[in-house]
């Protein structure tokens, strides 16, 4: 359903992506690991198209020069140069880094902002759903985003993500900032997601652990190549996987 | 007791003249340096359909403010987008259109004051012993009206929703699939209606002159810096602030000191609290 093609992205001359590749089919969760600086959110801008309009933004204000290759395939279309309004029209969600929450809004109107792409009654089918399987956002729909946990915001920055009706939803570092607890309780929720909702997701993290039982598909990124890829098992049973991600 | 009842009634007017500005600026991170100019318009507009053309009053202004708004969009689309995000350029581009259509204005024969708009409501009325005419009235009414109809309109409209998403965070707001020039369009189209709506409701109280057109950029800019740039409560407080202390100034040294209040409380903001009452320049910088 969703193929991207020899990725390159250049930062002025320095490589933040090289020439990676990634396919992700209806319902699959591909998983893409990586270090910091590996190249992650470039890569989760990229699918977007938010880095068409970072490019775009930095050509405008003469700041750094960034470049792009590479050809972006989703559903039999190619959309390397779709605007990201565009894309996301399409269904293709980014959940941001560091999720963004719109801090002057409540959480409920978070959500609504969300559902801007949303039908009216997809968008009320949709908050129930996010407060079904988000609870604790129930007890604290007026508090503003500003003040929000760490796991409150990430909860919100999905459910914000759901409203806007994705069919392949991309989450950058979910689990960035939560305690372990927390961590295997959102992968587990973000597993019940893609069943539930029938959505495809890519979720880019260095947290490898909790993300690893829950992915079809898996690749490792590091310094901007896709060095290691394969299915669960694959990277598991990988040594050098084995020894970076899991300590043994 | 004058006083009170004239600064209320100016105060509301210099709300009427800042709203547009302040829209534009916190939704969009645009200064709309062409906000005076779209404000001259739309009165000249409108006396044009009343005078020229012999339209009966209600449609002028319906039709003079859908075209101040199509302007307002136009001149985003065709103009500002190419500079988006330089924003010494933005408030050189927008000032340079307001330039043009005011002095155009000029040039083309406005000039004089005998370019007027009838008065909605003929006639006055007595409060506690001081005469105000309906239309002074009508200027409270109406701005009161005015501020809550937008507030309706950010808080539970979908593109209201998606104009206050795109103020408060634009990527986040772009991965939800708001575009930021349709929102930018939209603002402005927005910014310019209620310019248009703010010139018609004062204009009748005095004369259309291009001189209007300078004395509101002023007066939206100080409004907008004194109470914090894109603050919707700042601004209307603000507005307060200085059309009180307009009218005792007026009351107790003389009418001509009224611009210079307004460009005082603009230098003592900036002296003493540059981010303005109700401006927040990203105290909170991301935390991690």
């Amino acid at each position: 359903m969703f193929e991207a093609l020899g990725l390159m992205v250049f930062y002025e001359n320095m490589l933040a992506l090289n020439n990676v590749s990634l396919a992700c089919g209806d319902n699959q969760i591909v998983g893409v690991f990586g270090a910091n600086s590996a190249g992650k959110s470039t890569l989760m801008y990229t699918l977007s198209g938010i880095m068409e309009d970072i490019a775009k933004k930095e050509l405008m204000a003469g700041g750094e020069r960034i470049t792009l290759r590479g050809s972006i395939n989703y559903k039999g279309r190619d959309i390397s140069h779709d605007k990201p309004s565009k894309r996301a029209k399409a269904g293709i969600i980014l959940c941001p880094e560091r999720r963004r929450i719109f801090p002057e809004s409540s959480v409920l109107e978070n959500l609504k902002i969300g559902g801007y792409l949303a039908k009216p009654a997809q968008a009320a089918e949709t908050l129930e759903y996010v407060f079904k399987i988000f609870p604790p956002l129930t007890k604290i729909v007026r508090r503003l985003g500003g003040f929000l946990s760490g796991g409150e915001q990430q909860m919100l920055a999905i459910g914000r993500a759901l409203m806007a009706q994705p069919k392949l939803l991309l989450l950058d570092e979910p689990l960035l900032g939560l305690s372990p607890a927390i961590q295997y309780w959102l992968a587990k929720s973000i597993k019940e997601i893609a069943e539930e909702r029938g959505v495809a997701i890519i979720v880019a993290e260095q947290y490898a652990r909790p993300i690893m039982p829950i992915i079809d598909y898996g690749y490792i990124l590091e310094n901007g190549s896709a060095v290691v890829e394969g299915d669960k098992d694959e990277l598991m049973n990988n040594p050098d996987v084995k020894s970076a991600y899991f300590g043994a | 007791m004058d006083i009170l009842i004239y600064g209320v009634i100016n105060s509301a007017t210099l709300a009427l003249m800042a709203l547009g500005f302040t829209l534009v600026y916190g939704v969009s991170r645009l200064p709309n340096f062409a906000h005076g100019a779209l404000y001259v318009l739309a009165g000249y507009i409108c006396w044009l359909l009343l005078n020229r053309l012999g339209l009966p009053y209600i449609l002028a202004i319906a039709l003079a403010l859908g075209l101040v708004a199509v302007v307002g969009g136009a001149m985003y689309q065709l103009i500002l987008v190419r500079i988006r995000g330089m924003s010494i350029s933005e408030i050189i581009a927008s000032y340079a259109i307001g330039l043009a259509i005011l002095e155009g204005l000029r040039w083309g024969g406005l000039k004089g004051g005998t370019f007027t708009l009838p008065a909605f409501l003929e006639g006055s009325v007595d409060i506690a012993g001081v005469s105000v005419d309906f239309q002074r009235i009508l200027v409270v009414v109406l701005g009161a009206l005015l501020v809550g109809l937008l507030y309706f309109f950010v808080n539970h409209t979908r593109l209201g929703l998606a104009l206050k998403g795109m103020a408060q965070d634009e990527r986040a707001a772009l991965t939800l699939g708001i575009d930021s020039d349709r929102m930018a369009v939209a603002s402005m189209a927005l910014g310019s209606l209620s310019a248009a709506i703010a010139a018609l409701i004062l204009l009748p109280l005095g004369s259309i002159v291009v001189e209007a057109g300078y004395h509101v950029l002023i007066m939206a800019v100080a409004v907008c810096i004194v109470g914090g740039l894109g603050s919707w409560t700042g601004a209307i407080l603000a507005s307060f602030v200085i059309g009180f202390a307009q009218i005792l100034t007026t009351a107790y040294l003389g009418a001509h000191f009224q611009v210079v209040v307004a460009i005082l409380a603009i230098i003592l903001t900036l002296i003493l609290r540059p981010s303005g009452l109700f401006g927040k320049q990203k105290e909170l910088e991301e935390r991690v």
